[in-house]
C-alpha cells in the first residue's frame, strides 16, 4: 500500500480537528443579547451539592471519610439553610435521590423555606446501562417529588439530555463553556437544556476538601476562608460589572463548617450591599432564559 | 438491617447551638490535642522514625516549648500518646501528666489498623492500654486515631471493629470524630443503641497539614492559612457557643516561626472571656452526664430501602 505524503496526512488531521471543534461548538447556543429583568444586574445562584457521604461510600472511602461527609447532613445543611433564610437568598439543593432516605428532616426544612430541590443523581453516579440509568433517574424524580411536592426541573449530572427532557427537566448545571446561562444540545443536535455554568474556581471543595476525588497529598486543598473569599469576591465583582452570572457550588459537609458559614455570611452581605443583585433559584433563571431567549430552531 | 448501617455513624441532626451548654455558663469549649506520634507511614512508629532529628526535637525542645506555651496561657491539653512513645519516655509522660494534662492512648504505635483481624486489633488495644496504665498509674480514658501527614485521607485510620473494641476495652471516649463539631455519639449497633462518645476533630485545625506539608523540604509552608483557620473557627464557634479543637504536633509547631504563631493565637484566644478548657476526659464526662444518649441520641427508625440496581 502506497504511503500518503506527509502533507496529505497533515491536511487530513487538520480537517478532523476542525470537524471535532465545529461539532462541539454546534452543540452550544449562547445568548449574546442576554439580559435580566429590569433593575437586575447579576444573578447569583447558591447551589449545594448535597452528597453527604453517598459519594464517599460510592468511592469505597474509609469510615472516617464517611463520618466527614455525614457532617454535611447532620450539621452543615441546617446551618446553610439558616444562613440563606437570614439573607432571603433562594438556594438550589442538588440532591441525590437516596439522600431523601438519609436526611428527610433537613430536606423538608429546605422546602419549607422555599429552596429548590433539584437532581444530583440517584446515588451519585450515572449508570452506563441505558435501562438502569432510566431506572435511577425515575427513582430520583419520585423521591424528590415526594419530599418537595414538585418534580425536579434541573440536574447537576451527566444524565443523557434525551432522558432528562423525557422526565421534564429544563436545565443542567455543569461545565463552563460560557460565563452566562446558555443552551446545550446533545450529540444529535437535539434535546436542548439550559446550562447554568459553574466553574471549579467557585467550588468550595477545590479549596477546602482533603482527598477530593482521590487527589494526591501534594495537591491538597487546605486553604483558609479568607483566601477563598477574596477569589469569589473578585469573581463576583467582575461579573457584576459585566452584568453576568455567578454560580457558587458548595457542599454542606465542606461549607457547613462554622468558619466557612461565617465567610459566606460576609460574602452575601457584601453582595447585598450593591444594587441589582438577584438571588433566584436555578429553576427561576432557567425559566427566564426559556421565556425571554428561546433557542431558535432547536428542539 | 438498620437503615443507616454502612452509611452513617450517628443520628440525623446535631444539637442546635442553643441546646449546647457548658459548665459554669461558659460560652465556648476549647480543647487542645497534642499528638506525640512521629509515625511516618501506615505501619506506625518504626525505628527509622525514631532515629531522626524531628523525633528528638519533638520529645525534647519542641515538647518543652509547647508545654511552656500551655503553662503561660494556663491551658490544659490532652496528649495522644502512642504506647511505644510512653514506653520509651515514661518520665516525660509522667512529668506533664503531673501538670494536669491528660494522657490518652494513640494506638500501640499509631499503626493503621484498618485491615487487621478483630482478634489482633483487640490484643493491640489491650497491650497499648496496659503500657499507658503502667506508665501513668491509671488506665487511659480516651483513645485517638489521628491521621498521619502522609495518609491519603486526613481523618485517621480505623477498622470496622475499632469503635466496638474501644467500648469493650472500657474507653470513655474516642478522641477524633468528623461527623460533628461538638461531642457526639458514634453508634456501633443501632438495634441496641450501643455507642461511644466521640470528640470533634477537623484536619483544617491540625498543624501538620499546613507546616511543610505534605513532607519536610517541600517549601509548602502555610502558617498564615493555619492561623486564619484557627481564628475563624474559634471565633465562629465562640459566637455559636459550641466547641473548638486544635491539634498540635511538637515536632512541627515547636519550631521558631510556628511557635510564635501559636503564641499569637493563644493570646488571641485568651482575650475572649468565659472559655471552658477541659481535657478530653473532663469534656467527655460532662457530656455523658449532661447529654445522655438515652435522651439525646435521636435515632430514627429506618426508611432506607433496597432497590434492584442500587447499592444497598
Amino acid at each position: 500500500m502506497a504511503r500518503l505524503p506527509v502533507t496529505s496526512l497533515l491536511d487530513r488531521e487538520l480537517e478532523d480537528l476542525r470537524q471535532a471543534a465545529g461539532a462541539y461548538a454546534a452543540r452550544h447556543r449562547f445568548i449574546p443579547d442576554f439580559r435580566y429583568p429590569r433593575d437586575v444586574r447579576i444573578a447569583v445562584n447558591f447551589t449545594l451539592d448535597f452528597d453527604s457521604m453517598l459519594l464517599r461510600r460510592l468511592l469505597n472511602e474509609p469510615p472516617m471519610q464517611l463520618a466527614k461527609g455525614e457532617f454535611g447532613g447532620r450539621v452543615g445543611i441546617w446551618r446553610l439553610i439558616e444562613l440563606f433564610d437570614s439573607h432571603r437568598v433562594t438556594a438550589t439543593i442538588f440532591t441525590p435521590g437516596r439522600a431523601c432516605e438519609l436526611y428527610p428532616q433537613a430536606l423538608r426544612a429546605a422546602v419549607r423555606s422555599g429552596h429548590e430541590i433539584a437532581d444530583h443523581m440517584w446515588e451519585h453516579r450515572v449508570p452506563k446501562e441505558a435501562e438502569l440509568e432510566e431506572d435511577h433517574l425515575s427513582n430520583t424524580v419520585a423521591a424528590l417529588e415526594k419530599i418537595s411536592g414538585r418534580r425536579p426541573a434541573g440536574t447537576r449530572s451527566s444524565h443523557s439530555a434525551a432522558l432528562l427532557r423525557k422526565y421534564g427537566y429544563i436545565y443542567r448545571s455543569e461545565g463552563s463553556a460560557d460565563q452566562r446561562p446558555h443552551y446545550e444540545l446533545d450529540e444529535n443536535g437535539e434535546n436542548y437544556l439550559v446550562n447554568l455554568p459553574f466553574h471549579y474556581v467557585i467550588d468550595d471543595a477545590m479549596f477546602f476538601s482533603f482527598a477530593w476525588l482521590g487527589s494526591e497529598n501534594a495537591a491538597q486543598r487546605i486553604t483558609d476562608p479568607e483566601r477563598a473569599f477574596d477569589i469569589w469576591w473578585a469573581a463576583f465583582r467582575q461579573q457584576y460589572r459585566e452584568g453576568g452570572y455567578l454560580n457558587i457550588c458548595m457542599h454542606p459537609f465542606v461549607s457547613g463548617r462554622a468558619l466557612r458559614v461565617a465567610m459566606l455570611d460576609r460574602l452575601i452581605t457584601g453582595m447585598k450591599s450593591l444594587p441589582g443583585v438577584w438571588f433566584p433559584s436555578c429553576e427561576q433563571i432557567a425559566r427566564w432564559c426559556l421565556g425571554q431567549f428561546p433557542p431558535a430552531g432547536a428542539s | 438491617m438498620p437503615w443507616k448501617d454502612g452509611y452513617t455513624i450517628s443520628d440525623e441532626k446535631s444539637l442546635a447551638d442553643d441546646e449546647v451548654r457548658w459548665p459554669g455558663g461558659a460560652r465556648c469549649c476549647v480543647s487542645i490535642t497534642v499528638d506525640l506520634s512521629i509515625a511516618s507511614g501506615p505501619e506506625g512508629i518504626c525505628a527509622a522514625d525514631l532515629k531522626t532529628p524531628p523525633a528528638l526535637f519533638g520529645m525534647g525542645q519542641g515538647l518543652a516549648a509547647v508545654l511552656g506555651m500551655l503553662r503561660r496561657y494556663e491551658l490544659k491539653a490532652t496528649f495522644a500518646v502512642p504506647a511505644t512513645i510512653a514506653h520509651i519516655n515514661p518520665d516525660k509522660i509522667r512529668a506533664f501528666a503531673a501538670e494536669g494534662h491528660e494522657i490518652a492512648a494513640h494506638g500501640f504505635k499509631h499503626e493503621d489498623v484498618s485491615a487487621l483481624e478483630r482478634a489482633e486489633e483487640s490484643v493491640r488495644i489491650a497491650r497499648a492500654t496496659d503500657i499507658l496504665a503502667e506508665v501513668t498509674g491509671r488506665r487511659p480514658a480516651g483513645w485517638f486515631s489521628l491521621p498521619r501527614q502522609g495518609d491519603p485521607f486526613a481523618g485517621g485510620t480505623i477498622s470496622p471493629n475499632t469503635m466496638q473494641l474501644l467500648i469493650e476495652a472500657g474507653y470513655t471516649y474516642m478522641g477524633n470524630g468528623l461527623a460533628d463539631d461538638i461531642p457526639h455519639y458514634w453508634v456501633t449497633d443501632f438495634a441496641s443503641r450501643q455507642a461511644i462518645l466521640t470528640l470533634p476533630y477537623y484536619y483544617h485545625f491540625d498543624d501538620q497539614f499546613f507546616l511543610m506539608f505534605p513532607r519536610r523540604g517541600t517549601g509548602l509552608e502555610h502558617p498564615d492559612a493555619l492561623f486564619r483557620n484557627w481564628k475563624a473557627e474559634f471565633e465562629a464557634q465562640y459566637r455559636r457557643g459550641r466547641h473548638f479543637n486544635m491539634t498540635l504536633h511538637p515536632q512541627h509547631i515547636g519550631w521558631c516561626n510556628r511557635l510564635q504563631l501559636l503564641d499569637d493565637f493563644l493570646a488571641h484566644l485568651r482575650s475572649f472571656p468565659d472559655l471552658w478548657n477541659p481535657t478530653g476526659e473532663e469534656c467527655a464526662r460532662y457530656w455523658l452526664e449532661t447529654y445522655q444518649a438515652s435522651s439525646y441520641l435521636r435515632l430514627e427508625p429506618s426508611i432506607w430501602q433496597d432497590y434492584p440496581g442500587s447499592l444497598s
